[in-house]
């Protein structure tokens, strides 16, 4: 990306866009530079303009930037460009695209000088600025900056303010720990600070006291003319140094050159002349100066306060020629003192007697187009009103109107101001409600400070002979302000007009450090508490869930209702607990396992247990229980425990050829104890147990024998399934050994059957002879030799099988099987693979179980 | 002025059933008793903020379900926890002696450097008393442990203890949060920290899907 300068000229004021042509386009690349070009013999005023020197190849150019904002936001562009460029330097643009734009006749080298535009000028044209995709292949993104020149040669142009802060001696202390709100405002502390501080500032009068301070406000219209006298009779005339000084005047030069580019050296000047006036028995440091053509504003303070002032800013606003120009208008300064944000304004209103009206526009225009840039970029700009103490002064240029002259000069004469203050255009338009809303002034006891004759005490003697008037005004909006005093001051004649002041002793906020405090852990603590209150919440129908006569395969539910009672939405998921693979116990689930509740809502979520044959071995051996805690967690919130319990009733399902073998009563009749005893020896032969076990398990030669006996011709035997509410029955008859016969269809019996086999922990081929299987499968001797090693309830259980198989083959006429139907069914259960068994091996284990029902021999 | 930092971090309620978590949290957070007793069946959070030496401190205050059925699960919370309290009740001899128990379970399964407290709540109820303060003070001291006694009710030492030991914990972490001072200019979460160390050190929280809070 690469940017650019675009310098525009203009012949005269720049107001419409057709006003200003492009004169040059500076690109930012590596051999572009600004530096500010510094002046040791001059004294740095802040407020002045600043010059910088901006070089581009073999071109440079000299620029004067007003004082302000915008030419800090420019620069600060022009500044970030070209950082930019200097990280990425492999580019080097050449730039040729720029030639067409360049005029002939510039010659190598030379220096240009460049003027800079009217602050007022510049303003509206700054709001032209844009950034906006340049037409070239480049797809380059362009800088585009308006500005604008007096007539000649020069060019106008805005420049680079050096980033440092000038002796700005207040501005180093605005981060004090004294400055509590301060330290409250930093912007990183996000959306639970802004609360805080919003409840702070709602707060303030728990934690703060009033403090009065003195502020001398003086104004004066110099009529262009240099200081001449002693300022001392005016800023120095309190019997006690005044804790802050804000001093305004108007009209400071009347020159064209300060119209056309706010330059003057009548600012120092006078500044000069009101430091060396301010009160002698106290030190003052300064503050902030702020000038818009000839209206200027200089604040300074008692040395001791410094620390207490911060986020110190000024504005300007012009209101005259086109609305916009500075020759009238308005200059402000605000900062923070202690815990109070005060706002100065000094402001030069249009003139003429029949002009009150403008001048009620003037004030109308200030007060909304004049806005502070805040130090937090994410809150809106400060307008004046938003203060809580506002001090106005300056030439405000009311008038006295529908009395003659010589009448107006008897009044005076008489020290009757009270009279004459009833003609006073700003009383009355006050009055009205129509100017200066919420303001007071305290009562004028001086006699109209314009015009003089310059040099004297003497009325206007010109042709024009104007009616005097009290032109010169302070006023001021808040709480707790006191008028000390308020006068005039006759002994300055250097100007048309006479000075002005007033003292005002003004109630600050200071903070109570340990109100603070107090209100600030009070705040603190309701924050928490609303934040306790929005932490996910829900409450649970019930916390525990008892499962009762848990069966092999018989699925069981109930219902965990949640409701969401909390003050927000929430997020629920059961998780799951550290060295557990899932949140819950395999026969076990949640349905739905996550979900989203709203405020107020709630969800049913389905506890679900089923035994299948791979958590059946665990639980009727009696190793497992049913039982499990699920942590049901809420996302940003608790977590809370469920508990599930349950009693199971162990099964022939899922237990061990050699278990069975051993049992002479149905399962169901045994104590846990023994079915434990016989799970741990299973696979150990003949253990302990003295008595002989059964040659098969007495549930397999129920099944086998009742199928013997009533299917052996039934049509589709093993293909057609069986019904879930029979073998539910067949199971129980299994496990209980009632009734004494089975119930249920030969096709459920026949399921019955396979899934005892495919229950079983151990295949009837155990896992341990899988792979011989798999090996010798083509060869029937060998297959035979395998079976014949096989644990003896295991070979017993394979034969008795093979022979049941082979009998209903004798039948297929009626039964419909065939040796491929039957292999198909049940090689896949006798020989189980413990991992996954792929197509080459599950033919193979087909091959090794078809000796067995094409053979002749048991 | 240096910039102010929020520090989080996770403090845990321990000890059986029924001697008073629940109650100390609430009174702590917000200053409230309900006498009647419902056991915490889960883990259940406050927030509070408090102010220490200038650094503004938001504690979450986990409190546990004392029974024992839970325990296995519970322990689980201990590896984030930064504090610990171990509460037993004045009025029961056995929720004193079940205090090896939970401390040694604290050994086991917090980090090695968990700041722990000792807490005998129900202090108010001296007539019911069958565990000494001096007893309270001797197993303290032999654990190295800072020891209160402490009353829900009365709200008697409830905001001393939650702020000695958020205090011991910030110490404990000093150094780690000047380093981090330095570093970092956002807010800090020590209890974060803690779980990325848990991170380093490898398989123990590999296949965990990170939901344990």
């Amino acid at each position: 990306m690469f940017c650019r300068i675009f310098i525009y000229t203009h012949r005269r004021m720049a107001i419409t866009a057709d006003d200003v042509s492009l004169e040059d386009i500076v690109p930012i690349s590596l051999d572009f530079a600004v530096v500010e070009v510094s002046s040791p013999e001059e004294l740095v005023v802040v407020g002045a303009d600043t010059r910088v020197r901006i070089s581009f190849k073999d071109q440079e150019l000299e620029l004067r930037l007003p004082f302000g904002s915008h030419s800090r936001v420019f620069l600060g562009e022009v500044n970030k460009a070209w950082s930019d460029v200097c990280r990425s330097p492999t580019q080097a643009p050449t730039f040729e695209w720029i030639s067409k734009y360049h005029k002939g006749t510039r010659g190598q080298g030379v220096v240009k000088q460049a003027i800079a535009p009217l602050g007022t000028t510049l303003t509206k044209l700054s709001q032209h600025r844009k950034t906006e995709k340049s037409s070239d292949k480049k797809g380059t993104l362009e800088k585009e900056k308006g500005s604008n020149s007096g007539t000649q040669k020069s060019r106008g142009f805005s420049s680079q303010e050096s980033r440092e802060e000038r002796d700005d001696l207040v501005r180093s202390s605005s981060h004090t720990p004294s400055n509590k709100a301060q330290i409250l405002a930093m912007p990183q502390f996000g959306l639970r600070d802004n609360l805080i501080r919003c409840e702070l500032l709602k707060n303030e009068d728990l934690y703060t006291y009033l403090e009065h301070f003195s502020f001398f406000l003086g104004t004066y219209n110099v009529n262009g003319q240099t200081p001449k006298e002693s300022l001392r009779p005016w800023l120095g005339c309190t019997l006690n140094p005044p804790d802050i000084y804000c001093v305004g005047f108007q009209e400071l030069d009347l020159s064209k050159e300060a119209f056309f580019f706010n330059d003057t050296p009548k600012e120092q000047e006078w500044t000069k002349a009101v430091f060396e006036a301010l009160h002698p028995e106290a030190k003052y440091a300064f503050v902030k100066l702020v000038r818009l053509v000839g209206i200027m504003l200089i604040f300074y303070v008692k040395k001791e306060h410094a620390e207490f002032i911060s986020d110190v800013e000024t504005e300007t606003v012009g209101t005259g020629i086109m609305g916009r120009m500075g020759n009238k208008g308005a200059v402000a300064i605000r900062f923070r003192f202690h815990n109070s944000d005060i706002c100065v304004v000094n402001s030069h209103l249009a003139a003429h007697i029949e002009e009150y009206e403008r001048r009620n526009q003037d004030y109308k225009d200030i007060c909304s187009r004049l806005q502070f840039r805040q130090n937090d970029p994410t809150q809106p700009p400060l307008t004046i009103m938003k203060h809580n103490v506002i001090l106005w002064i300056g030439d405000l240029n009311y008038r006295i109107t529908d009395l003659d002259v010589d009448k107006v000069k008897e009044l005076i004469s008489k020290k009757d101001f009270e009279t004459l203050h009833s003609y006073d255009q700003l009383k009355k338009q006050i009055d009205e409600e129509a100017v200066f809303e919420g303001f007071e002034e305290g009562e004028i006891d001086f006699q109209p400070t314009y015009k003089y004759d310059t040099g004297s005490d003497k009325w206007d003697t010109s042709e024009k002979c104007r009616v005097p008037a009290w032109c010169d005004r302070i006023l001021w909006r808040g709480k707790n302000i006191d008028q000390k005093h308020y006068q005039s001051h006759m002994a300055l004649k250097t100007s048309d007009h006479k000075p002005v002041s007033s003292l005002l002793v003004i109630g600050i906020k200071r903070v109570n450090g340990d109100a603070y405090k107090k209100t600030f852990e009070e705040i603190v603590r309701n924050i928490d508490k609303m934040e306790n209150e929005c932490i996910p919440s829900v409450t649970l129908s019930k916390r525990e869930f008892h499962f009762e006569d848990v069966k092999f395969m018989q699925h069981q539910a109930e219902t965990l209702s949640l409701f969401n009672d909390g003050q927000v939405p929430c997020q629920f998921e059961f998780i799951q607990k550290p060295n557990e693979p899932t949140y819950c116990k395999p026969w076990l689930t949640a349905n739905p396992s996550k979900g989203f509740i709203a405020q107020g809502g709630s969800a049913d979520i389905e506890l679900e247990v089923f035994v299948n044959r791979s958590t059946a071995p665990e639980l009727n051996s009696g190793t497992q229980q049913i039982e499990d805690i699920l942590v049901l967690h809420l996302e940003r919130g608790k977590d809370y425990f469920i508990s599930v319990t349950g009693n199971y009733l162990p099964s022939c399902y899922g237990t061990s050829l050699h278990s069975l073998c051993q049992l002479r009563e149905p399962i169901q009749d045994m104590p846990q104890e023994t079915l434990r005893e016989l799970a741990e020896m299973s696979g150990t032969e003949n253990a302990a147990n003295t008595e002989k076990p059964l040659d098969i398990p007495k549930e397999l030669w129920m099944m086998v024998d009742h199928l013997f006996r009533n299917a052996i011709k039934q049509e589709d035997i093993f293909q057609q399934p069986g019904l879930r509410s029979e073998f539910a029955e067949i199971r129980d008859c299994l496990d209980t050994g009632m009734p004494d016969s089975l119930p249920g269809s030969n096709h459920s019996v026949a399921e019955a059957l396979l899934l005892f086999l495919d229950a079983l922990p151990e295949p009837v081929v155990p896992y341990s002879f899988y792979q011989q299987c798999l090996e010798c499968c083509s060869n029937a001797s060998q297959c035979e030799k395998i079976v014949s090693m096989l644990p003896q309830c295991h070979k017993n259980v394979f034969n008795y099988l093979a022979a049941f198989l082979r009998e209903l083959l004798k039948n297929s006429a009626s039964n419909r099987l065939d040796v491929s139907i039957l292999v198909t069914i049940f090689a896949s259960l006798l020989l189980r693979s413990s991992t996954k068994q792929d197509l080459a091996e599950k033919r193979k284990t087909q091959e090794f179980f078809q000796h067995f029902l094409t053979q002749g021999s048991s | 002025m240096a910039k102010q930092y929020d520090v989080l971090f996770r403090l845990l309620l321990l000890g059986d059933s029924g001697v008073g978590k629940t109650c100390l949290l609430c009174r702590f957070t917000d200053n409230e008793f309900h006498p009647s007793h419902i056991s915490t069946i889960g883990v259940d959070f406050k927030m509070k903020t408090l102010v220490i030496d200038g650094i503004k401190v938001r504690i979450q205050i986990w409190d546990t379900a004392g029974q024992e059925r839970y325990q296995t699960i519970t322990k689980q919370y201990y590896r984030r926890a930064q504090g610990i309290f171990l509460v037993y009740d004045i009025t029961s001899e056995r929720s004193f002696q079940h205090i090896m128990k939970w401390a040694s379970d604290v050994d086991e399964y917090a980090p090695d450097k968990v700041q722990k407290i000792l807490v005998g709540n129900k202090s108010d109820e001296v007539d019911k008393r069958q565990v000494a303060t001096e007893q309270g003070i001797k197993l303290a001291k032999a654990y190295g442990m800072d020891f209160f006694e402490t009353s829900a009710f009365t709200n008697h030492n409830i905001t001393e203890t939650f702020t000695r030991l958020a205090e011991q914990v910030l110490a404990a972490n000093k150094k780690d949060l000047d380093l981090l001072r330095m570093s970092i200019n956002d807010e800090l979460n020590l209890a974060a920290l803690e779980e990325e160390e848990g991170l380093c050190d490898g398989a123990a929280g590999d296949q965990r899907k990170g939901c344990w809070c």
